[in-house]
């Protein structure tokens, strides 16, 4: 294979020395027959309106070119900086949504672009970046038409980057793990079949189970980027509060202790950052001055 | 303009590592990475210069060096992946209790300052009541700051230093209000006579 490779370089490097006259296909015209035609006297020149002429594929007037600067970084080659490289596309041949312009680059322009998406309607909360200083799920981020400025895409900020757009989220799912979000219940249902809840309690739940976890709360808060050791994030204490304000649960008191110290719950200083990010129209905020109200005279 | 100083600086730093950088780590390893620069060098000349796109050669030169005051620690995962993250003891007393407690007094504080200029009067209990919640407040704030800003588990020892220093920092302030509505006017006949509006 290798001794096949070096061989057709060598044939290739030959062939750059060879002049082009040599290396024309089939089916091209001959230059010089047709040379031979528009200067002969004998053979008269076929006016312009009599042929038919195919023209080069003109650029198209309308379309619109946007550029979009996307974050790069290899771990393969962990010398090299982070670097931002700028693609342009032709919103045109694209789709509304920055994803399709994310996966458009991907199959047409550069294979290497390396981002996490599954369901493209903002779902799964697996393409959650931040575009234009904004966390926000890419398939639900409409790109702006104005052409003039370019789009900036980075992945969730503070977090630790596998590739690319793609961020680690092991501490976040650690700690959404360690608030127990599934039903905790001793005692068995009254009529021995299902847990039932008035309209009312399920009523406490809206708002609270539509989150799809993309981290893109989390990820923008100043009090989660300083201690995202300790402190649960906008995120997981939604997802706390989501199981607090369950009725059927019974472990309600457990919930609260393990957020009652200093580091867990209260370093959120309602910035608010979380409610006004959340792709989805959540309002974590709210969800956690909730957990400080129900803790503040126990 | 840039571009013409920069590549000076870059040279020099080449020569000798540079020491404005203040971070431990980048310290130890730098003469380690100098080492491996200077062997690598040639070989980046001969070729690297010419494959890499343009814009990545020039994102190398930079003229400043980054001066970060706690420089992120590489990534470290507490046991396994699929363990959950480690949940403190429950301590009301800097949770729940703490919390209701500032909020009291921060509540508090809005009618003490606008009751002495509403009512005209001036009572030196309330004065000190203002005085005293003021300075709880203030603790409160700056506890919230440093524990915000100086992790116990990054720097203990200067997160130690620091507590110690905000409580010495309000001790004095308090010794310093007490004195001065005892010997003087008071913070609220103070305010009453700098204020012009």
């Amino acid at each position: 294979m290798a001794a096949l490779r070096s061989s057709s370089r060598l044939v290739n490097s030959l062939r750059g020395a060879v002049s082009p006259v040599w290396k024309r296909g089939f089916a091209s015209v001959d230059p010089i027959s047709s040379f031979s035609e528009a200067t002969s006297k004998s053979a008269p020149v076929v006016p312009e309106s009599k042929t038919s002429t195919i023209k080069e594929p003109a650029p198209e007037k309308d379309s619109k070119i946007k550029t979009f600067h996307i974050y790069r970084w290899n771990p393969d080659e962990p010398t090299q900086k982070p670097r931002m490289q700028s693609y342009t596309l032709d919103l045109n041949k694209t789709g509304p949504m920055m994803l399709d312009a994310l996966i458009r680059i991907k199959n047409e322009v550069d294979p290497t672009l390396t981002f996490r998406r599954s369901c493209r309607e903002g779902i799964c909360g697996s393409c959650a970046m931040n575009i234009d200083g904004v966390n926000t799920l890419a398939c639900l981020c409409r790109i702006p038409t104005d052409t003039k400025t370019a789009s900036r895409i980075y992945p969730l900020p503070h977090t630790y980057v596998v590739k690319d757009l793609v961020p680690d989220l092991t501490q976040f799912y650690k700690q959404y793990r360690s608030i127990k979000p599934y039903l905790q219940r001793k005692t068995p249902p009254a009529d021995g079949r299902e847990y039932r809840q008035s309209k009312a309690e399920r009523k406490k739940l809206d708002g609270l189970y539509e989150c799809i976890l993309c981290a893109c709360c989390s990820t923008s808060c100043p009090s989660y980027w300083w201690n995202s050791e300790e402190y649960l994030g906008p995120a997981v204490l939604l997802q706390s509060y989501r199981w607090i304000a369950d009725s059927r649960d019974e472990k309600k008191a457990e919930r609260q202790d393990a957020l009652n110290n200093s580091m867990s719950l209260y370093r959120c200083h309602t910035i608010l950052n979380c409610s006004r990010t959340c792709p989805k129209g959540l309002n974590p905020a709210l969800a956690i001055a909730e957990i400080k109200k129900s803790m503040a005279f126990t | 303009m840039a571009s013409v100083i920069r590549p000076t600086l870059l040279r020099q730093a080449f020569v000798a590592p540079s020491r404005r950088v203040l971070s431990t780590s980048s310290v130890a390893s730098s003469a380690f990475r100098s080492s491996t620069l200077s062997s690598r060098r040639p070989l980046q000349s001969a070729f690297a210069q010419d494959t890499l796109p343009k814009p990545a050669r020039i994102a190398a030169f930079h003229g400043t060096g980054s001066r970060m005051i706690l420089p992120p620690l590489p990534q470290r995962i507490q046991g396994t992946v699929n363990d959950p993250a480690s949940v403190p003891d429950p301590t009301p007393a800097h949770g729940s209790y703490h919390w209701t407690f500032e909020r009291i007094v921060a509540a508090g504080l809005v009618p003490l300052t606008i009751a002495p200029f509403a009512a005209g009067s001036l009572n030196p209990l309330m004065d000190a009541t203002f005085c005293a919640l003021i300075l709880i407040h203030s603790h409160i704030g700056f506890e919230s700051v440093i524990i915000d800003y100086v992790p116990t588990h990054r720097m203990p020892g200067v997160r130690k230093l620091f507590m110690w220093g905000l409580k010495l920092a309000t001790l004095l302030v308090g010794v310093g209000l007490y004195e001065f509505e005892t010997n003087d006017v008071g913070v609220t006949e103070a305010v009453r006579r700098i204020w012009k509006a």
